[in-house]
């Protein structure tokens, strides 16, 4: 297989909860007041390492969006999704978003120095935050 | 001794002089031609083409006049000395006034009273009339000089040149000439510009003073049709062969068959001769690097250490690793006597080839999955040093420059000739900076896809004119270096192509590496197959640089 390419994340980071590839950070949480059908999930301003599927038409709680599924780089795992569109006037600061599922992320780990990690000297885990 | 033999034959433009009439401005003799009645009807009315110029050429934009002086420059300048006279009587076409031919001639005998005063006879601007004096008068001094003719020198500069009042400082520069002569004592030498030219030298630069219409330029035609032949080639979508194979004779044109398009081998394991195993790095290696001279490997193990091996040996000669941290990159020095790798601190690190550090650069110089190079001077460093951002580091100034990108960058490569950056970015763009001066984004490339993987691209071809880029959907994306334009996508692989490789020499040859586990070779369309696939049965090595 060619080599993957990721982006090494820096804070308080969340990742995919089978390979461990970084997928965001704290900061970049809008809000955490989400849900999916499965789990909490949390809206971030940035995400990384994710490819997309096809985009199509999804009625949420909120109303209809246009919104594409987010996967992780390094193994497949469906992760989230992305807002491409919001039909709904008071819903628009969604678009260009991510939605993270609480269930499918690791984390979140404090990585200081993310190459050393794999080295396995870094890398203290956090108690989850379920605020 | 006698003025300077410059070889000219002293009879060279002299044939028509004495006929040629004094007024410059129009530029038409004004005599009857004895040329063939066809040229005659057209030609015998020569006054009246000066308000209406007559015109050729299908859209009427080469005046006929011009033209033909050109042609008669052009013999001139080949050595057809008769045939550009026979030109100019049977067009009735002088391809320069008779004064003018008087000057050159004047000129080329080094009569520079009789030069200088035939300026005043062709009508000038006042300032370029001082300057093409200036150039004239200085000739004469240095003439002098070299003669033995000191005091004559001077009074060539006291009394002629200094009072033209322009070009003070070179004035000065002439009077030190005085000073430092005879013939340099004490060491003093005297630079090119404080010699005297090659009378036909001196043609030349009054050439670029006078206007064009008065004195037309050396060799204009040839350099007309060198244009045209240059657009030729810069219009020439797949253009890829020597300009040995332009010809005046139809306009050029590349087909598509003149870039790599067509696989001529396909290489997997056992296809080729396996050489040597080089075994001791205990992770996937995930850099590989040429030496200069073609004798020595450089690899880097992902997350791992830096080793050297012997090409012919298949010995590994020395590892570079640093306590602590992995490598992540790795680059030779353009010499080939040191060699540069990235660390996870995100240093940078450079060691002779004994091992023994050399120096450091700490601080945000690399990320975990960047490529190293070196330019080819070997003063600058280039590395991704953010998620975004490429540095190009001097080493001695330390001066560091950056190339800032919106998205992620995932590798680069440097060109030949180490003036250009080829950068692939996260979201499918391949974007081409020049990096020589100025740093500047020249061209975007789009196309190819990319997702998930560490895809590469490369120059290639013919002067390094095109581009050529792996992709996610099994095919290899070719575009026109200079304008961006999507030439050819090549499918044959059935993976993901991660990597190309154009070959340096051969320009006619690439290399692409898939995830299909297979190497394949392009050539030409033309050229013979050798299409042989070999069953696959082992170990696959396709994301590192080939």
């Amino acid at each position: 297989m060619g080599r993957l390419f990721l982006i090494e994340l820096e804070g308080r980071i969340y990742s995919c909860r089978l390979c461990q590839s970084h997928l965001g950070i704290a900061d970049d949480i809008i809000s955490k007041a989400f849900h999916s059908r499965n789990s909490r999930a949390y809206l971030f301003d940035r995400v990384v390492n994710v490819t997309v599927g096809e985009q199509e038409d999804r009625m949420m709680m909120t109303g209809l969006h246009t919104v594409v599924d987010i996967f992780c780089v390094g193994c497949g795992l469906p992760v989230g999704w992305k807002y491409e569109f919001a039909y709904e006037e008071d819903q628009k600061y969604k678009e260009g978003k991510f939605i993270l599922e609480r269930n499918q992320l690791a984390g979140p780990n404090v990585n200081a120095f993310p190459f050393v990690e794999a080295f396995g000297l870094v890398g203290i885990p956090e108690p989850v935050d379920d605020a | 001794m006698g003025g300077v033999e410059d070889g000219q034959p002293p009879s060279k433009r002299l044939r028509l002089s004495c006929a040629g009439s004094s007024s410059v401005s129009s530029g038409v003799r004004t005599e009857e031609p004895v040329a063939a009645s066809s040229l005659r009807d057209s030609m015998a009315r020569p006054r009246q083409c000066q308000g209406e110029e007559e015109v050729i050429g299908s859209r009427g934009m080469i005046k006929k006049l011009e033209f033909v002086r050109l042609i008669a420059g052009a013999l001139y300048a080949l050595g057809y000395e008769r045939s550009g006279a026979c030109l100019e009587e049977e067009s009735g076409i002088p391809l320069h006034s008779g004064a003018i031919k008087l000057l050159m001639q004047h000129v080329l005998d080094g009569s520079w009273d009789e030069s200088a005063s035939m300026l005043q006879n062709i009508c000038l601007d006042e300032t370029i009339m001082k300057s093409a004096k200036f150039l004239i008068l200085e000739q004469k001094f240095f003439e002098l000089l070299d003669n033995g003719q000191t005091m004559d020198a001077l009074t060539t500069l006291r009394t002629e040149i200094s009072p033209l009042n322009i070009k003070t400082s070179r004035v000065h520069e002439l009077s030190s000439c005085i000073l430092h002569h005879p013939h340099s004592q004490n060491g003093y030498a005297r630079k090119d510009s404080l010699k005297p030219k090659l009378r036909s030298e001196v043609l030349d630069e009054l050439q670029k003073l006078l206007p064009p219409t008065i004195m037309v330029p050396a060799r204009r035609l040839e350099y007309l049709v060198e244009q045209a032949l240059n657009l030729q080639r810069g219009t020439c979508l797949f253009h890829n062969s020597s300009d040995l194979d332009m010809s005046l004779y139809a306009d050029h044109h590349c087909g598509r068959d003149n870039i790599p398009s067509r696989t001529l081998q396909v290489a997997v394991n056992g296809e080729v001769v396996l050489k040597h195993r080089l075994c001791g790095h205990q992770k996937s290696v995930c850099q590989v690097a040429w030496s200069p001279d073609d004798q020595q490997l450089l690899t880097c193990g992902t997350e791992e250490t830096v080793r050297r091996w012997d090409v012919l040996s298949g010995e590994c000669l020395q590892v570079y690793e640093k306590a602590g941290f992995f490598a992540v990159s790795c680059a030779w020095s353009p010499d080939g006597e040191s060699v540069f790798a990235g660390f996870s601190d995100k240093s940078l690190c450079m060691w002779d080839l004994n091992g023994k550090e050399l120096e450091s650069w700490k601080g945000q110089k690399t990320v975990k999955i960047s490529d190293l190079a070196v330019t080819l001077d070997g003063k600058q460093i280039i590395s991704i040093c953010r998620e975004t951002a490429i540095l190009l580091l001097d080493k001695e100034t330390k001066v560091e420059k950056l190339i800032e990108e919106d998205q992620a960058i995932t590798s680069f490569s440097l060109s030949n000739d180490g003036k250009f950056l080829l950068v692939n970015l996260i979201n499918e763009e391949i974007h081409l900076w020049a990096i020589d001066g100025d740093i500047k984004l020249l061209t975007k490339y789009k196309g190819h896809k990319r997702s998930r993987f560490l895809v590469r691209s490369c120059f290639g071809g013919l002067e390094q004119s095109f581009i050529a880029s792996g992709s996610e959907d099994s095919q290899v994306y070719i575009w026109r270096r200079s304008s961006g334009q999507l030439v050819d996508i090549l499918p044959g692989h059935s993976g993901v192509v991660n990597c190309v490789s154009w070959n340096p020499v051969d320009p006619h040859m690439l290399a692409t590496a898939s995830d299909d586990r297979t190497i394949r070779i392009w050539g030409l369309n033309g050229a013979n197959m050798r299409h042989k696939v070999v069953q696959n049965n082992g170990t696959h090595q396709s994301n590192g640089k080939l």
